[in-house]
């Protein structure tokens, strides 16, 4: 294969399980092959697929002073910006945060269940051109820093109380990270075209 | 440049840049995924300036205008970007201060130095270490989400900060052009190839030689 960042030709064919590869002149990390990658995906991918929909489904976060209470869930996040006037804003923060997250993890789903099984389905290309393509536009963590961020800033406002939701939506970024972090695109890609000459 | 250091480009190979699969040049297509096949990604230097200048220009409405209006008991406050992390050093909250302006200040602002200063010296045939401009260049890529922290910290105070009439903040203009800045900025790190630097490093040498 070809550095992607320096385009130096190297030899990876010899990469045992478990080895990563990185680039002689630049140091640019080039491939890695973890034993069972694709089941440890699939498992996180559901476990985030799960946790996912339990932050959608209770409150996100709570804000009390003098006797009064406002409590949100991770909806009304962006949902709010909305009402303010700022679409745009509002639609990016969805996206970044819940939408393209979440069209990933489906598509990881899609993706590692015929590669864990070893058949050829004929969606696997360009379900992995959907996942390569947009997985540097998902920012779960960036969000769960910027949730901690305005905890702090608003602590000594009032009281502020964390929800069952920001607890599963912290678990869903933790097993995003993880599962997207596995899948080795030189890999991913090398296994789809074996199966299909199969 | 030793003997050993064959770019695929010399041997008229293009690196698909999904799918990483090596074919050749004339190919326009990849034949494996279908994405369209470059030697080096088109018009690399001039859509990163372009896309540079954008970022640098919304970048001044993105501190001039405040990012967040406050409304406590009928009187409205704006503060803008820096202004916050000022009100926080006030509060004693140094580290979550820091944290903003780590993010929102010195984090762009570095990403504009960095990719001019690459840019520039791509065109420069500077001999700068390659290695060490390549370590900047991935700094600079991964570091690019970050940015967005604040937007997101805009977005949860407006929506949980509504107490009645009492207290509530609304999202200021600023928080659209910084979200406009971190993704062209994001998109501008994306568009630079860094493996012009490594072609002019490769030129030099054989100059030497």
């Amino acid at each position: 294969m070809a550095c992607h960042s320096c385009d130096k030709l190297v030899n990876v064919a010899s990469l045992e399980e478990g080895e990563s590869a990185f680039c002689p002149r630049c140091g640019h990390f080039l491939t890695r092959k973890l034993p069972d990658a694709y089941g440890r995906i699939l498992s996180f991918t559901i476990a985030g697929i799960i946790l996912l929909i339990m932050a959608n489904s209770y409150s996100f976060l709570s804000f009390s002073s003098t006797g009064l209470e406002s409590v949100i869930t991770l909806r009304e996040t962006p949902g709010a910006v909305w009402q303010y006037g700022m679409p745009v804003v509002a639609v990016l923060v969805a996206a970044f945060i819940i939408i393209i997250p979440a069209f990933i993890l489906l598509l990881l789903l899609l993706l590692c269940i015929p590669l864990y099984a070893g058949q050829y389905r004929p969606w696997l290309v360009p379900v992995a051109k959907g996942v390569f393509l947009s997985h540097n536009w998902s920012m779960v963590e960036v969000f769960i820093i910027g949730v901690i961020v305005s905890l702090v800033k608003i602590a000594d406002m009032a009281t502020v109380g964390l929800g069952i939701s920001f607890w599963a939506y912290a678990g869903f970024a933790i097993c995003f990270t993880v599962a997207i972090s596995s899948l080795d695109r030189y890999q991913c890609w090398e296994r789809i075209e074996a199966l299909q000459r199969q | 440049m030793t003997s050993s250091d064959i770019t695929a480009a010399s041997r008229h190979l293009a690196a698909c840049h999904l799918c990483c699969k090596l074919a050749d040049a004339d190919l326009h297509h990849c034949p494996r995924c279908g994405t369209a096949l470059h030697l080096r990604k088109s018009a690399s230097i001039q859509r990163t300036l372009a896309l540079l200048l954008t970022a640098c220009l919304l970048y001044i409405p993105a501190n001039l205008y405040p990012i967040m209006i406050t409304e406590q008991l009928g009187s409205s406050e704006g503060s803008t970007i820096l202004g916050g992390v000022v009100i926080l050093l006030h509060h004693g909250a140094a580290p979550v201060a820091l944290v903003i302006f780590l993010f929102s200040v010195m984090v762009p602002l570095g990403k504009f130095m960095a990719l001019f200063y690459l840019v520039w010296t791509v065109k420069r045939h500077s001999p700068v270490s390659a290695r060490q401009r390549t370590t900047m260049y991935q700094i600079t890529e991964f570091v690019g989400k970050w940015s967005m922290v604040d937007v997101f910290v805009v977005a949860i105070l407006v929506a949980l900060v509504h107490l009645g009439g009492l207290l509530s903040i609304r999202p200021g203009l600023a928080a659209l052009c910084f979200a406009g800045v971190v993704i062209i900025t994001m998109v501008a790190a994306e568009s630079f190839d860094p493996r012009l630097i490594w072609d002019k490093t490769e030129e030099n040498g054989r100059k030497k030689t």
